[in-house]
């Protein structure tokens, strides 16, 4: 009876250990999935091109969509970036009813977003620096790059979306060609 | 000392076995941590910014999401009608009442991945607020339907689950300060296909 007793009371010891493990774990699993995820949005479109190289997120490009663009009434398109080779710079050409554009680190969380109401005359012509290449541009800013709106973001890598709206189906030739010749290019200074 | 053993084995797998399950889980379902309900709406102001909360954080590496940021616009996402039924894709919906202010927005049907609906005709299972007919108080009414309905007609396809995106683009309330007065619309469920 007594020992009956004593390996119950050792179980029950045992459980709540485990459990109490359970939330460290718990905790821990939760905090590397991000590190280890193979499956976020960087890896995806790494698989698929180059850095600096724009890439279709929609269906509508064939395939299937690199990384998942949520609302059926937009298309979108992405290009990868490393800071640490030099700043850069997208430009996207005409004029669609809507675009927006967001630039996301390395982890896939937003850092900047603005839209066309932004930008002047609605024309789509960013520049993606750090505060250190902030600093230098801000001494003696080239003549091109006046009229382009610039994004400060402390990271390294990262990523540049450009999302744009077909309000029906004569819009989709236009945004198609918007997106498809907008550009993504390491900017020389 | 076998006993012994045998204890540690099951406060090991208790606590591996539990521990990972227990984050699976808490990805999986819809709502979690950080979300902000209105009516049936749900939206994730905080999700994919630097500011998230962990839950958010390992949701948006696992999924490859590259969500909206504060100038683009909000998404909601309605899982069940006014009575708290689940939304079923063979099911008549109305959709109405008035829309915060926002540039314009989208509403889409979606199914378990969020992904649209695909109705297997040219006519997507979405509507924008551009092309909406609007009643004299600015309201809109939304049928939605595997059938054709006058008015507005948002038409869908297929049976099961199936789930409301409604997104609202350039738009005051994607900063957190403006949800707190914010109306959306009702769903009421008109009829089941058998």
């Amino acid at each position: 009876m007594h020992s009956l007793r004593a390996t119950l009371r050792r179980l029950l010891h045992a459980v709540l250990l485990g459990l109490v493990g359970a939330g460290i774990v718990h905790i821990i699993v939760l905090l590397l999935v991000p590190e280890f995820s193979e499956r976020d949005a960087w890896s995806r479109l790494s698989m698929a091109s180059d850095l600096y190289r724009m890439n279709r997120l929609d269906a509508e490009a064939g395939g299937a969509p690199v990384v998942k663009s949520v609302d059926p009434l937009f298309y979108a398109t992405a290009c990868r970036f490393d800071l640490d080779e030099g700043m850069v710079r997208i430009k996207a050409p005409g004029n669609v009813p809507f675009w927006s554009v967001s630039v996301y680190d390395r982890n896939g969380h937003n850092v900047y977003s603005f839209n066309d109401h932004t930008a002047t005359d609605g024309k789509l012509d960013a520049v993606v620096l750090t505060p250190a290449q902030m600093i230098d541009v801000r001494r003696d800013l080239p003549e091109d790059l006046q009229g382009a709106v610039f994004v400060e973001a402390p990271i390294g890598e990262g990523i540049f979306v450009i999302r744009s709206f077909v309000p029906d189906e004569s819009w989709k030739q236009i945004v198609s060609r918007f997106l498809d010749q907008s550009s993504c290019e390491l900017q020389d200074f | 000392m076998l006993k012994n053993a045998f204890l540690m084995l099951i406060s090991l797998a208790i606590a591996i076995g539990g521990g990972g399950a227990s984050v699976w889980y808490a990805l999986k379902i819809q709502d979690g941590v950080g979300a902000i309900r209105i009516g049936q709406w749900t939206a994730f102001p905080d999700i994919g910014t630097p500011a998230a909360d962990p839950y958010s954080k390992a949701r948006v590496a696992r999924e490859g999401v590259l969500a909206l940021g504060r100038a683009e616009g909000l998404s909601f996402v309605a899982e069940n009608d006014a009575a708290g039924d689940q939304l079923k894709r063979e099911c008549t919906y109305r959709i109405e009442g008035g829309f915060p202010t926002a540039r314009f927005w989208t509403l889409y049907a979606a199914d378990q991945s969020l992904g649209v609906v695909e109705t297997g005709k040219s006519r997507l299972a979405a509507l924008q607020s551009y092309e909406v007919l609007r009643q004299s108080d600015n309201s809109v009414i939304i049928s939605v339907s595997h059938h054709p309905m006058p008015g507005n007609w948002l038409l869908t396809d297929g049976s099961g689950r199936m789930y409301f995106v409604l997104t609202f683009y350039d738009t005051p309330i994607a900063s957190s300060t403006g949800l707190s007065d914010v109306a959306l619309p009702r769903i009421v469920r008109l009829g089941c296909d058998a």
